[in-house]
Parts: C-alpha cells; sequence; structure tokens
C-alpha cells in the first residue's frame, strides 16, 4: 500500500501529464483569442500587422506562471494558436515563423528578466518592479525582437529600405501592448491566484462609473477631435481622459491605472483604425504610430504613478498592521505603549494604557495631564530617573505610583522609555512602555508584611528565651528602689531625721526607676510590631544596645564579651530593631555553643570594622566547637536547627533581614576554633565625611 | 559592739541602697561591687555578716560562700536573688546559710535576717573565745599532766592511774593537783564538761589506740 501511494501510478502519471498540459493548452486558446481580437480592433492596412498585440502578452503571462522546464511546452502548445490565426489573415509560412520567432522571443526575454531581477512577490508591488518591468517588457526586449520582427512587413512588402520604420512599429506594437494589456493580466492573475475577485460593493460601483465615464470622455474627445479637425484646441482635448486615467491609478492603484489605460488604448486604436481619429495623418500606418508614442507616453508615467500610490498605500497598511501587531503583543505582555511629544505637549498612548491610567478613551492628553497622574510623592524621582537616563542616552527604568484621575485608585507602573533630543540636545520626544505593577507589588508588600510579622514572633519568642535574665534587670531596679524608699522612710521619721540622707536615697530612687524604665523601653522596642523603618544608622550602637539586652543572660551563663568596636565606622541604612534581632540572635547562638565550654574559656567576641568596598561589618566569634562541613552548608536554610528546642528559623530570617538591607550574612569557621559570623551591610555615602 | 554587714552585688545601685537600710538600722556596712574585692579584703575578724547576690560575673554567690568556708571563715551568709532559684537556695541553706532572700527584699526581712545572723556571729564568736582559753589552759599543761587529765575523766581512781602509768599514787596526787589548778576546775564535773567543749577525749582516742 505504502509503496503504491509512493510509486505514481500510470493512472496518476497521466493524471499529471493531464494536469502538465492543462496550462500550455489554455495558454495557446489564450494566445489564439488576444490574436483575434487584435484583429477586431483593427489592424493595418496590410492585414496582418496589428498596432496592439495581445498574444504576446499571453505568451508572456503563461511563461511567467509556469517553471521554466516547461517553457518549451508552452512554446509548442502556443505555435498551432499562431500559424492558425495568421494563416486566418492570410500570412504566409516564412513570415509566420519570423514573427513567430519574434513573438517568442520577446516573450521569453522578458519572462527571463522579470523572473531573474523581480523582488516583489506582488506584480507592480514597488516603484522599482514596476520599472522594471517597463525597461524589460517596455524597452529591452521588444526593442530587440523587433529587429528579428521587422523582417516579417519587410519580407511581405519587400522593401528592406523601410526595414526601421518596420521596426518601429514592430517595437511600438509590443511595448504598448506591454504597457497597455500586460499589467491588467498580471494584476489580475495575481488577484485570481489571491481568490481576491471579490471586492467590496462600494468600490466595484465606483469601478464602474469611472470606466463608463472614461468611455464617454474618449467618445466625446474623438467626436470633437474630428469635428475641430486640426484646431489648436486639439492638444488640449487629447488630455481631457487624463484625468480619469488618474483617477483611476489613485484610487485603485495599479490595478485600476492598468485597466484604465487598457480601455483608453483599445478606444484609441479601434477609432484610429476604424473612424475619424484625433491623431490623423497622411495615412492610418503614421495615425497608428502617434497613437501609439501617445499611449506609450501615457501609460508609463500613469502606471509609475500607480505603483508609487500601491507601495505606499502597502506600506501604510504593512505599518497599521504591524502597529496592530504590537498593540496585541504589547496588550496579551500587558504593557502599554506610550509617547511623548514635547513641541506638541501631546501624550499618545494605547487603549490598554488609558484603561490602566484612567483617562477616557478619545479625550486628548496632555504631558502635564499625565504629569499630574503620577503620585506627587513618586513625581520628583519619576523625572530625575528620566531626565538622567535621557542624559546618558539610555534606557529609563523606573516604578512610580499613578492616581487615576477618575477614581483616584492608586495603582504601581513600571515604565521604561527612552528620550530622544532635538539637536540641540533639548528633550524633544520620549517613548516608551509601561505595565501595571500593581499585583506584583501588593504581593511584595504582603510578602514583606508576613516576612516582618515572622520577625516579630522570632523576636518574641527570643525575648521569651531572655524572660529569667530579663526578670532579673528589672529587679536590680525595683530592688535599689524598694530599699532606697524604706530607708528614706526611716531617715526622715527617726530622731533627729537625716534629711540630707533621705534626698540622696529619693534621688537614686529616681535614677533606678529611670533605669527600670529604659529596660523596658529596650524590650518595648524590640517586643513592637512596627514597619520596617530605614534610617542612618551607627552599627556600633547597634552593638551595644544588644549587649545590654543580653548583659544579665551572659553574666548568668559565666559567658564575658570582649568587644572591638571600631570608632567613627561609616553609618549604615538599616532598621535598629532587625539589625539588633540579627544580633541577638547570633548572640545566642554563640551562647549556645558554648555550653560545653567550660566557663573561664566562655568568650565571645564581637566587633565592627570597615572594609575597603565601602562596606560595614559586625563580626561575632564564639569558642564552641565551630561548624561541621555539613551544617556550613544548611544553616541558613529555613527550619535547620543544631539544638534540642530550636525551631531553625533564626538563622534564616538573619540573613533575610541582611538581604533586605543590601547586605549578606556569613558563617564561618573562624581561626581559633568556633564560629565566626560576618553581618556585612553597605555604608551610606559619608556626607559629613570632612566635618 | 558594732556589728557590720559585708555587701556583694555587682549592681552599684542595688550595693548602695542595701547599704543605706542597714546603715539606717544602725549596723556598720561595707559594700563590694565584686566578689573577688570581698574575698581579698576580708577581714574575719570584724564581727558582721555577708550579704551576697547569687548572681555576679566571675564568681557567683554559692562559690563566695565555699570559698569562705574553705578558709574557715565561718562567716553567716545571707542569699540575695533575682529570682528565686530553688535550687540554689536548697544548696545555699545547706551550705550554712541563714536565709535566701528573693529581691526586691523588704527592710524587715532582711534586717530580721541580719538580726539572725548578728545572734549566730555573737554565739560562733563566744564559742570561739572560750575554746581558745581552753587551748591555752591546756596548753599549759606537761605531758605527765595532760596523761592523767585524760585518765581522770574517764573516771579512773589515782591507785589505777598510778598502777597504769607505773608510778606512786602520791605523784598522780601531785600531777592532778597541779593539773586542775591550771585548768582552773575544782570538781571532776567541771573538768569533764571542760573537756569535752574541746573533744580532748576524742583526740587523745585516736593519738592511743
Amino acid at each position: 500500500m505504502s509503496i503504491a501511494l509512493v510509486t505514481p501510478t500510470p493512472l496518476r502519471r497521466m493524471i499529471d501529464t493531464g494536469r502538465e498540459l492543462h496550462a500550455p493548452l489554455i495558454a495557446a486558446f489564450a494566445y489564439y483569442l488576444g490574436a483575434q481580437a487584435a484583429f477586431v480592433v483593427g489592424t493595418l492596412s496590410d492585414k496582418i500587422f496589428a498596432p496592439f498585440w495581445p498574444p504576446n502578452i499571453v505568451l508572456l503571462c503563461a511563461l511567467l506562471l509556469s517553471p521554466y522546464r516547461r517553457w518549451w511546452l508552452v512554446i509548442l502548445a502556443v505555435f498551432p494558436a499562431h500559424v492558425v490565426a495568421e494563416i486566418g489573415v492570410g500570412m504566409h509560412a516564412p513570415q509566420l515563423m519570423v514573427a513567430f520567432a519574434s513573438n517568442v522571443m520577446v516573450a521569453t526575454v522578458s519572462a527571463a528578466a522579470l523572473r531573474r531581477w523581480r523582488r516583489e512577490p506582488r506584480w507592480f508591488g514597488s516603484l522599482r518592479d514596476t520599472c522594471l518591468y517597463l525597461a524589460v517588457t517596455t524597452l529591452a526586449s521588444p526593442a530587440l525582437s523587433a529587429v528579428v520582427g521587422a523582417f516579417v512587413p519587410a519580407m511581405s512588402t519587400g522593401s528592406a529600405g523601410r526595414f526601421w520604420s518596420f521596426w518601429a512599429q514592430w517595437y511600438l506594437s509590443n511595448a504598448v501592448g506591454s504597457v497597455a494589456l500586460g499589467p491588467v493580466a498580471l494584476v489580475l492573475l495575481d488577484e485570481v491566484r489571491r481568490r481576491r475577485l471579490q471586492r467590496p460593493r462600494r468600490p466595484a460601483v465606483e469601478a464602474a462609473v469611472l470606466a463608463a465615464s472614461l468611455i464617454i470622455v474618449c467618445s466625446v474627445v474623438f467626436e470633437a477631435g474630428s469635428v475641430m479637425n486640426s484646431s489648436s484646441f486639439l492638444p488640449a482635448i487629447i488630455y481631457l481622459p487624463l484625468p480619469f486615467v488618474l483617477w483611476a491609478a489613485v484610487r485603485f492603484g495599479v490595478k485600476g491605472a492598468s485597466g484604465a489605460v487598457l480601455l483608453l488604448s483599445v478606444i484609441l486604436v479601434w477609432r484610429a483604425l476604424n473612424g475619424p481619429s484625433v491623431f490623423l495623418a497622411g495615412d492610418p500606418g503614421t495615425s497608428v504610430l502617434a497613437l501609439q508614442v501617445f499611449i506609450l507616453g501615457l501609460a508609463i508615467p500613469v502606471l509609475l504613478l500607480a505603483a508609487s500610490i500601491d507601495e505606499a498605500r502597502r506600506a501604510e497598511k504593512l505599518a497599521r498592521e504591524s502597529e496592530e501587531r504590537m498593540a496585541i503583543a504589547a496588550i496579551s505582555a500587558d504593557v502599554c505603549l506610550w509617547h511623548i511629544d514635547y513641541y506638541s505637549n501631546r501624550f499618545w498612548v494605547t487603549d490598554h494604557g488609558r484603561d490602566i491610567l484612567g483617562f477616557p478613551p478619545g479625550e486628548i492628553l496632555t504631558r502635564h495631564a499625565v504629569m499630574n497622574a503620577i503620585h506627587p510623592d513618586d513625581r520628583q524621582q519619576a523625572v530625575e530617573t528620566m531626565r538622567a537616563a535621557a542624559a546618558e542616552k539610555r534606557l529609563a527604568d523606573c516604578e512610580f505610583r499613578i492616581v487615576r484621575p477618575d477614581n483616584g485608585e492608586i495603582r504601581w507602573l513600571r515604565c521604561r522609555a527612552r528620550a530622544h533630543g532635538d539637536y540641540r540636545g533639548a528633550l524633544a520626544e520620549i517613548s516608551g512602555t509601561f505595565a501595571d505593577i500593581t499585583e506584583r507589588r501588593s504581593a511584595e508588600t504582603e510578602l514583606a508584611q508576613q516576612r516582618s510579622e515572622l520577625a516579630h514572633l522570632m523576636r518574641v519568642s527570643m525575648l521569651g528565651e531572655l524572660s529569667a535574665s530579663i526578670a532579673h534587670e528589672l529587679t536590680q531596679p525595683l530592688s535599689a528602689i524598694l530599699s532606697n524608699a524604706e530607708a528614706a522612710k526611716v531617715l526622715m521619721t527617726q530622731k533627729p531625721p537625716n534629711l540630707a540622707e533621705a534626698v540622696e536615697a529619693l534621688d537614686d530612687i529616681i535614677g533606678e526607676d529611670n533605669r527600670a524604665g529604659e529596660v523596658i523601653h529596650r524590650l518595648r522596642g524590640l517586643l513592637r510590631k512596627s514597619e520596617v523603618k530605614f534610617e542612618p544608622t551607627d552599627v556600633n550602637d547597634i552593638v551595644n544596645a544588644t549587649l545590654r539586652v543580653l548583659h544579665t543572660e551572659l553574666t548568668t551563663r559565666d559567658i564575658s564579651v570582649s568587644t572591638s568596636l571600631t570608632a567613627n565606622v561609616p553609618l549604615v541604612s538599616g532598621d535598629a530593631v532587625q539589625l539588633q534581632q540579627v544580633l541577638l540572635n547570633l548572640l545566642l547562638n554563640a551562647a549556645d555553643a558554648m555550653n560545653e565550654v567550660v566557663p573561664p574559656r566562655r568568650i565571645i567576641e564581637i566587633g565592627t570594622r570597615r572594609t575597603n568596598t565601602q562596606d560595614v561589618q559586625i563580626i561575632i566569634s564564639d569558642c564552641g566547637a565551630g561548624l561541621t562541613p555539613d551544617h556550613r552548608e544548611r544553616v541558613f536554610q529555613p527550619f535547620f536547627t543544631t539544638k534540642a528546642r530550636g525551631l531553625g528559623l533564626g538563622l534564616s530570617l538573619c540573613s533575610a533581614i541582611a538581604k533586605l538591607h543590601g547586605g549578606s550574612l556569613t558563617l564561618e569557621n573562624g581561626t581559633s576554633g568556633g564560629a565566626t559570623a560576618t553581618l556585612t551591610l553597605p555604608a551610606l555615602p559619608q556626607l559629613q565625611a570632612t566635618g | 559592739m558594732s556589728f557590720t554587714a559585708f555587701l556583694v552585688d555587682d549592681d552599684l545601685g542595688v550595693l548602695k541602697a542595701l547599704s543605706r537600710i542597714v546603715r539606717t538600722a544602725g549596723y556598720d556596712s561595707l559594700s563590694y561591687s565584686s566578689p573577688r574585692d570581698f574575698l581579698r579584703e576580708h577581714d574575719p575578724s570584724i564581727p558582721g555578716c555577708a550579704i551576697v547576690d547569687l548572681t555576679m560575673p566571675d564568681l557567683d554567690g554559692l562559690k563566695l560562700q565555699q570559698c569562705l568556708m574553705e578558709s574557715g571563715d565561718d562567716r553567716p551568709v545571707i542569699f540575695l536573688s533575682g529570682r528565686g532559684d530553688i535550687p540554689a537556695s536548697v544548696r545555699a541553706m545547706k551550705a550554712g546559710a541563714i536565709d535566701f532572700l528573693v529581691k526586691p527584699v523588704n527592710r524587715e526581712q532582711l534586717l530580721s535576717a541580719i538580726a539572725q545572723a548578728e545572734a549566730r556571729d555573737t554565739k560562733t564568736r563566744q564559742e570561739r573565745c572560750e575554746r581558745l582559753s581552753i587551748e591555752e589552759k591546756l596548753a599549759k599543761l606537761t605531758p605527765r599532766e595532760r596523761e592523767v587529765l585524760h585518765h581522770v575523766i574517764r573516771g579512773r581512781l589515782n591507785k589505777q592511774i598510778a598502777a597504769d602509768l607505773g608510778t606512786v599514787e602520791k605523784t598522780i596526787k601531785v600531777h592532778r593537783g597541779r593539773m586542775m589548778a591550771k585548768l582552773q576546775v575544782r570538781s571532776v564535773a567541771e573538768l569533764v564538761r571542760l573537756t569535752e567543749r574541746m573533744d580532748v577525749r576524742g583526740t587523745e582516742q585516736t593519738a592511743t589506740p
């Protein structure tokens, strides 16, 4: 079965052959019809020479439609048609052969040249292709074949002296055919192939009106021309059809222009041969010659004009299609395109963009309307980003909020834009895209909030672990307050009262109370659930505050702390509470790591320093057992813990906090055994470096 | 005679307040913010008690108590603690602490503890005093008189002692008389009470099996 499918059966081969013959046979038929049509329109006095010879165009079309390897078949098929047609008008065999040779020559040369150099898939698709067509089919190949063709009349009249006049006749008849009939035929074939013959109703009506007008005007012109007879109005009158031809060219492009030219040519030739013509000359031959020159002179510029119009129209269509594609792509990517023109102050944006920005469709937008839509807090930053990007000739990329003018809703946009300056360097226009990132932003906000809540929970749980030492820290001032108060009471009531000492005791009470207040204040700071606030922060302050919170805890656990804080370390941008939390966590880890170490050796070293790369580091080392390689890989993973009662969230959270601050947290084994945690934070640019 | 409270706490505010309480009650006070300072400067001869914070860096209260005991100082100790740490309190009381008070401690509690400490301190000091005088007297005895002493407090007669020591009754009588005079006792009963305090019998028994 499969073999049968692949190998052509004899029947199949016959069908294929039939198909192959199909086209040449149609071509032969059309050739014959073309010849007959030419004879109907009119031939010169010798009854052979037609001023307008369609069969060559038929042959040209057939060759253009057939592959090279079947050209011989087409030529072979056309030959009988030629013979039948020419014998019908009484042509002799040698003439007939030479004429055929000439016809084949003009068609093959044209077809080969067009095939070789044509670029557009569509006929007369561009001005260049139209020029090529005209150069090949109305100039080169007719001129060449006319050298052969001129022998035909020469053979019949026997006067070789008029060879060049015959050559001109032969050349012009082919050239006129090429401009009058060729474009129509090729455009129609194109249309048939593209199956777009059905046109909308209105253009069809217009085309009919146009054709009718053209016919009427031509008739009027010729009637008037024949009546006026060598009037000085004649050259003027002859141009009357021109507006209609131009109308056709402008409205219908090459299709219309070629149709109008064909119509005009047929009428002119027919009138020239069959009645009083405008082109009055001594003999019809000269008259036809003039007519042909007229047609060529009219048709060539009109065709070129029509081709240009078509090309422009197609370019416009392509641009519109491309814009539509762009718009579709933009919508599917949820991106809006926009453009600001500084001269007209106009703001253009895609409809999708209008939806997002909350501008009603159709309203003309100004640059200021858009600027006003940007959230006041973000406006300055957005403008500065644009300016900076424009100055550096790069793509600006910024995120800002807009307040929708229609309902006041706030949306986040990510905007990418490129600015173009004019020749003086001033901003001329900005074009770019924006996308609605409100959802992403709110997801981010939610995530940040969750992270902040988790951080808070971890702080609470950490302080819970420290509750005993915190209680102790509160007990000390409370204890002192109680003792002082009781002592003061005694001092005042004893006889004689010792008021000086009592006042001292009361002063001490105030001092101790403040101290207790500070403890509570510190705790409240850590227990507070507040938004992350980035402020210029001194890491040394953070270290000291954290050590104060942990003082009792570390004392109770026989851990001594050795601090080496670098003075005047640059400030960092950070949230003091979260940074304290990181240090608390790291210090407690360090403390836990030393549970097995004998008390005098339980030492935590904590230091701050500035790196070469403008970073600030806080380094915490313990004297515990250090990390095993396995632990080192996994310490920052959530839920990894080496403690019996740990959650395993501490370090992963610390790492997240470090990243939030644009820094990093690393954990390594120190040189003296034990682990070393390094929190690196980017330093703020030092404003008061000299002050 | 004045009584001194030795206050040891790493918290200066607490230290100051405690000293004020103690002084308003009419006691002397000496404050130490570090347990090591206290141990270094401590004079056991001053009557008084130590009031010690349980939680201190370097050396905590229990260890300080241990150090005092090891150096033979039976200074009464009152503990103060920021939290009711039961195991620590048990250990402290077993080691002979006067009291274990939880901060914030009120004046009454503290003063009653100090009074208790004063009572114990006075008592131990008296006992030590007596013992010292007895020891002094015992030191004056000749070896022969000491031998006689041992026999006497075991209730033996002069005759038996003389036989044991291989001498005559009269000699024993002379020794006994001198010994009684040196120890300033008039009866055997008095002699026995005195020697009981010093545990003379015990030491002698271990010396002569």
